[in-house]
């Protein structure tokens, strides 16, 4: 392979390493709980202001991780106890709800950082080389990492009994309850878990995006995009939504310019939202 | 108190107070038009209080045309037709006499519509050029302003022969870059792509593989803001800035702290003001705006600071004309002169001429390495 052709693998590696990080937490709570997290990217954001934080105090990097897990969990937790539960099997009022939500921890992040660009240094996004092409340590180090924790995943929630009683859950909430299957606790773990998910995506992309209060929507656009194509609700669906959202962005963006890559994404998704709503994989 | 000593008393205090206020009774009404929301929403803070240093500047030496500045805000950050909205109502309802306009070029289309030069207007960012209505004032940099001599400069001290120009799919990105080719193929050099790419792009992977390939050693980075950040981080990453120099004319402050001081080697900015500029009078804004806004202050740069341009710019015209009145100012208009934290500015074809520096990145921020003198705006207005 020439070292071109080496790049563009890579950046394909890692356009789909990134979507599925960010997607992960909406797809864990939308695929259990049914409900559409609008403040998604927020927790994004605030994961990497938590990393953000930890650099402004001098800290390493990695105390980032459970600051974020501490926030974006405690976060989480009081969200699905006192604005999601009660609106459960109101998808639209959960919709407003989580989108006031989104504009609230803006503002919450404007007020206490300011409302300009923040920067988060790691030696690692210097470049190594990899077959003769150089590319940041920090990428590929991110694209392993995104492998390891997706098939972590996907053998817990076929194999634990966890695993088990969650599938349990969303397929029939009722007659799992009625089987002594504490529902109602398993939703608010499934919340907390998806949003600190997200929060540890956004401290693991810190040192490489653009960090200003509004980044969130750009997250919670292109996580959306991946679960209309994929489907809402499987492993799977996440893993299809990825690879073609991301893949098609990735590979038209490179042959035809970025504008025809948002055009081919844009498009993809509105052939899906018409043909096939439930996606490629729904458990419908 | 009886009625008649209450009387006797508040008309004496009246009497007083108009005799103590050396201002004429009524103050003089400037709008100041600045993103206070959107994707620019972050320059509203450091902009209005730049607006507000200006205003007590100002009021100090006795006020404009001999009337104390009451300042008027209005948010420029949403669509033209509602900023117009905006301005039309601080114009008719709130009676401004004035306009200071820090905002996007879409809008001071919509502005320079409005107004018809009915009022005297003072556009201060830096902006592509080309806007030669009556009664409007531009201070900010132009593209030939920031790269005529800019560019040959920067070949002679790093001799790059083949520039790659990418920018924002707009018109400021398209008009800089077109500017810059001139430039460029005047020193010798070869322009070997230029790509424009819409706000909403967030990866930058494809076009930093172009840019490769393409063994440019120089590139003009006419993106701005949000993907200045995204783009230039990129860059480093991949290795490129070792490769090849950047050069950029709006990469101010906010966006050099959001690509972060070591993904800036060889990175260049050309603008008509640093937060550091080393004059004296530079150097006493800064310190001022320090004091103002103390330990969280939001950065100084450029764009907030060209407001205080557009005050010192309005006062020197309202003085020549002796007036508000457009046609009178724009009578005067050509060779109005200030001295400022820029230096000393004049105006020429309704455009700033001002000095430009051309600053690269060191561990402690810009370095400002090359200052050149009374540079042009390289407009045509007809006068």
């Amino acid at each position: 392979m020439d070292s071109g052709t080496v790049l563009h693998a890579l950046n394909l590696a890692y356009e789909l390493a990134t979507l599925a990080l960010t997607t992960l937490g909406l797809a864990i709570v939308f695929g259990l709980l049914g409900v559409m997290n609008m403040a998604h990217g927020e927790f994004v954001m605030m994961g990497a202001y938590a990393a953000v934080t930890v650099q402004q105090w001098g800290l390493p990097l990695i105390t980032a991780v459970p600051l974020a897990v501490v926030v974006c969990g405690g976060l989480g937790y009081a969200v699905e106890r006192w604005l999601i539960r009660p609106l459960y099997a109101r998808p639209f009022d959960t919709l407003l709800a989580t989108w006031a939500l989104a504009m609230l921890l803006r503002k919450l992040v404007e007020a206490i950082f300011g409302r300009g660009y923040r920067n988060v240094e790691s030696a690692l996004t210097q470049p190594t080389l990899v077959l003769g092409s150089p590319y940041p340590v920090y990428r590929l180090a991110l694209i392993v990492f995104t492998l390891a924790v997706m098939a972590g995943l996907f053998f817990w929630y076929r194999q634990s009994a966890a695993g088990l009683r969650v599938r349990a859950m969303t397929a029939n909430p009722i007659l799992a309850q009625a089987l002594g299957i504490p529902t109602r606790r398993l939703a608010s773990q499934a919340f907390v878990i998806g949003v600190v998910l997200a929060g540890l995506s956004g401290v693991l992309l810190a040192p490489l995006i653009r960090i200003e209060p509004g980044i969130g929507v750009d997250y919670l656009l292109d996580a959306f995009f991946v679960l209309v194509v994929g489907g809402l609700g499987t492993l799977g669906g996440l893993f299809g939504g990825v690879g073609i959202i991301g893949g098609a962005q990735a590979i038209t963006s490179s042959i035809a310019g970025q504008t025809s890559g948002y055009a081919v994404v844009l498009m993809i998704s509105i052939v899906f939202l018409w043909l096939k709503p439930d996606g490629l994989f729904s458990r419908r | 108190m009886d009625r008649r000593s209450f009387l006797h008393h508040t008309l004496a205090a009246t009497a007083a107070g108009i005799a103590t206020s050396a201002f004429a009774a009524s103050p003089l009404k400037v709008a100041v038009l600045i993103p206070q929301s959107g994707p620019a929403g972050l320059f509203g803070p450091s902009s209005k209080a730049c607006a507000e240093m200006a205003a007590a500047t100002l009021n100090a030496r006795g006020g404009l045309l001999g009337r104390p500045i009451e300042l008027l805000f209005g948010d420029a950050g949403l669509a033209p037709a509602e900023s117009a909205q905006t301005a039309l109502k601080l114009w008719k309802g709130q009676r401004a006499e004035a306009f200071i306009g820090m905002h996007d070029s879409a809008v001071r289309g919509a502005l320079v519509g409005l107004f018809k030069g009915q009022v005297p207007y003072v556009y201060t960012p830096v902006y592509e050029g080309g806007e030669c209505a009556r009664g409007t004032y531009v201070t900010g940099e132009t593209p030939q302003q920031q790269l005529e001599r800019v560019i040959p400069w920067l070949a002679t001290e790093r001799k790059p022969t083949k520039w790659y120009l990418i920018g924002n799919d707009y018109v400021w990105g398209r008009n800089t870059n077109a500017a810059a080719k001139g430039y460029i193929e005047k020193t010798g050099a070869k322009v070997v792509g230029d790509e424009y790419l819409p706000f909403t792009v967030d990866n930058f992977d494809a076009s930093l593989a172009r840019i490769r390939d393409s063994g440019a050693d120089a590139v003009l980075v006419s993106l701005v803001g949000g993907s200045s950040v995204t783009f230039n981080k990129g860059f480093a990453s991949f290795g490129l800035a070792d490769k090849a120099l950047r050069l950029g004319t709006l990469i101010e402050e906010n966006t050099l702290a959001g690509i972060g001081l070591g993904n800036a080697r060889n990175l260049y900015a050309s603008s008509g003001y640093f937060a550091n500029l080393d004059t004296p009078t530079a150097k006493a804004f800064a310190a001022d705006y320090a004091k103002r806004l103390g330990a969280n202050a939001p950065t100084l740069n450029g764009l907030a600071e060209s407001t205080y341009e557009g005050f010192l710019m309005l006062e020197a015209l309202a003085k020549k004309a002796g007036s508000l009145d457009v046609a009178k100012m724009d009578a005067v208009a050509q060779g109005s002169t200030y001295s400022g934290p820029r230096g000393t500015v004049t105006l020429q074809n309704r455009h700033a001429e001002q000095d430009i520096h051309v600053a690269d990145v060191t561990d402690k921020g810009f370095r400002v390495l090359k200052t050149f003198a009374k540079v042009g705006a390289g407009q045509s207005c007809k006068v």
